[in-house]
């Protein structure tokens, strides 16, 4: 098309043949035509053809010839690939270490559960582009769709349950239901996607104090174990010990009652051995263990005293002495 | 003459493709549809897509989106019928039904827009202040159906079956287990009245609304600190309650502690003591057995034996009068 266009500014001395300029317009009406019909189509993709503005084919990846000039155009839709939203955060960049941007979007996250409390709720989904002309012609703000209807879907369910139930087990239950919801709203616009997954990210309380006080219930849960432990613990340190104390005196009652039986016994059979000798001879027997007792009562002891029983006023002499003596 | 004939051809050519993209057709493509004027009427409409017809150089073509579009509105500060001011932020999806009502009516999609601002945001307007806030946000009474069991636990207690269920009660009282208030519409409904309320006027511009839908709902600036200090009140009453609970029951761990050793201890010292006394009745049996066969004997044996375990201690002074010393002044027996 270059030559063609310079040639007004060639010097005039040359001369235009009319042969020359029809094999020129034929050379660029060829090239032309070469350019406009060929196309390729991505591994990732699938081509829509339109000719004359009409839906006429799907084409599959690899390069393809279409007619040239416009009268078919080829859409090449990405209908292999994952694609991503996020809700409530954005990815600034990813990679091994995943970058989150520092922004948010509370405008996206901030919902009212059904106890009327607040939380905020961060989520992904996932979809993927199943009909490609589907894709292209039935809604003109995909994405934007796609996002209302995301939000609008969660913001309903999370209103439906209590902040709790939220945060903690019906987690699963949202994922899924907002899955089946979302997919039968998107459906209904024939916007030919499909989400494949809804996953919800961060679910907490406001930020701030509101947080602190719900962080701070879970430390209340860990004192409240933790006091428990200490009275068992408590419990377990001297009950222990009592019982063995328990064991220990009964024990002791034992040792005391063979103890105090067996002097009975031993007792006893010393006094029947003495009494059967002494039934042989009374008297005698009588007075030698009399004796046997004074003599040992007496022997050890050297100021014992022995008095006259007729002598009437030692006594006080003696209480005198010993008096004096102390 | 040879040169004549192809600059004749050469024009007749470039005027043939001249008036072909000029000329007579025009194409549409899937997705759009079509007005065609003529000197400011309409005078053709077109929603399959093709190749259209149209008069060169007279007609005026223009072209509208036949897909769905989107309508995003402000969000609105709405009191709800409880008076509680609310954010509500609703999104809509419509469509160009009637390409040619459309172009008469509002032309453009600024002036489209700005017709179902007010048609949208006004019925949404309406609505929500009919109804109570509870209404917007919950969209079924399922939130009474669902099983809230706490899940607070009490760790590392095995087998304390009671105690797990104290700990429900407790939590449970301090959720203040309450039966929220049956909602009669629901979100989804209240989607739908608002829909049937503007879909009606549409049809005016050549619109066809297809959905309304809520797409959040916020407190006001001044409700969310107010509920947001409930929630912390909220919280700080079950923390308490965790931690007197906690309390209480050490408390009780302490008690049972007192209890038992007191009643271990006490135990042993009375069978102690029965196991004592029994053997003191058997003793005094086996003594009582055999010191009965002469009475006399056994308190001559037994004052003799313990003459010699006493006296010993004593500081003794004796009188000559005692029966041991009868020998002392006298050779022969009395």
């Amino acid at each position: 098309m270059g030559d063609s266009n310079q040639m007004p500014f060639r010097p005039p001395q040359l001369k235009i043949k009319p042969r020359m300029i029809i094999i020129l317009f034929l050379v660029v009406l060829a090239a032309a035509m070469g350019v406009s019909s060929l196309y390729m189509v991505d591994q990732t993709e699938e081509a829509v053809i339109l000719r004359l503005g009409q839906f006429n084919r799907i084409a599959s990846p690899g390069l393809h010839y279409k007619m040239p000039f416009g009268i078919e155009q080829n859409f090449n839709v990405p209908t292999q690939v994952i694609q991503n939203m996020s809700f409530g955060f954005r990815t600034e960049k990813s990679g091994v270490e995943t970058i989150y941007s520092r922004n948010d979007y509370p405008e996206e996250s901030v919902m009212l559960t059904g106890d009327l409390n607040i939380v905020d709720v961060e989520w992904i989904i996932q979809y993927r582009i199943e009909d490609p002309v589907a894709w292209l012609f039935n809604v003109e703000n995909r994405e934007k769709t796609i996002r209302d209807i995301s939000q609008s879907t969660l913001n309903r369910l999370v209103g439906d349950r209590k902040i709790f139930d939220v945060i903690g087990k019906e987690r699963v239950n949202i994922e899924a239901r907002g899955q089946e919801q979302l997919n039968d709203v998107l459906k209904s616009y024939n916007l030919g996607i499909r989400v494949t997954t809804i996953k919800l990210r961060n679910i907490v309380p406001p930020i701030g104090a509101v947080q602190d006080s719900f962080e701070d219930v879970n430390k209340a849960q860990q004192d409240m174990n933790r006091l428990i432990n200490e009275g068992k613990e408590a419990y377990n340190r001297e009950i222990p010990k009592a019982r063995g104390e328990a064991d220990r005196i009964i024990q002791e009652a034992y040792g005391y009652q063979a103890e105090r039986v067996n002097q009975a016994k031993g007792d006893v059979a010393r006094f029947n051995s003495v009494y059967d000798e002494y039934r042989k001879s009374k008297d005698i027997t009588r007075s030698r263990l009399y004796i046997e007792m004074i003599e040992e009562v007496f022997k050890g002891d050297s100021d014992t005293d022995l008095i006259d029983k007729n002598l009437d006023n030692f006594l006080p002499l003696k209480n005198l002495q010993s008096g004096g003596t102390r | 003459m040879n040169k004549k004939l192809t600059t004749i051809i050469l024009t007749l050519i470039v005027l043939a493709v001249i008036l072909i993209m000029m000329g007579p057709f025009y194409i549409l493509e899937e997705g759009q549809q079509s007005v065609v004027i003529r000197f400011g009427k309409i005078v053709d409409s077109q929603q399959e897509a093709g190749l259209k017809f149209k008069m060169p150089f007279v007609d005026n073509v223009i072209k509208y989106s036949d897909k769905i579009l989107a309508w995003d509105g402000e969000a609105q500060r709405i009191p709800t019928k409880e008076n509680l001011f609310i954010w509500v932020d609703t999104t809509a999806r419509w469509k160009i039904s009637d390409p040619a009502k459309f172009y008469a009516s509002v032309t453009s999609y600024e002036r489209a827009y700005g017709r179902l601002d007010e048609v949208i945001d006004s019925s949404v307007r309406t609505i929500i202040s009919k109804n109570f806030l509870r209404e917007a946000v919950r969209n079924s009474n399922q939130i009474n159906n669902i099983d809230d069991t706490q899940q607070a636990e009490v760790e590392g207690v095995e087998g304390e079956e009671t105690m797990q269920q104290e700990l429900r009660d407790l939590a449970n009282f301090s959720e203040s287990k309450v039966t929220y208030e049956e909602i009669k519409k629901g979100r989804l409904k209240l989607s739908d009245e608002m829909f049937d309320a503007a879909k009606k006027i549409t049809p005016e511009y050549g619109i066809e609304l297809i959905d309304i839908i809520i797409r959040q709902i916020r407190y006001s600036d001044d409700l969310t600190e107010s509920v947001y200090n409930r929630m912390i009140k909220d919280r700080n009453q079950i923390a308490q309650a965790y931690r007197s609970f906690g309390e209480g029951k050490k408390a009780e761990w302490l008690g049972k502690l007192e209890n038992e050793q007191k009643s271990v201890l006490s135990g042993a010292y009375k069978t102690s003591e029965e196991i004592k006394g029994k053997a003191d009745a058997e003793a005094t049996r086996i003594y009582a057995e055999s010191y009965s066969k002469d009475r006399d004997f056994f308190e001559f044996w037994r004052s003799i034996e313990s003459y010699k375990k006493t006296l010993p201690k004593f500081s003794k002074t004796l009188t000559t009068d005692l029966d041991y010393f009868k020998y002392l002044n006298e050779k022969s027996p009395r």
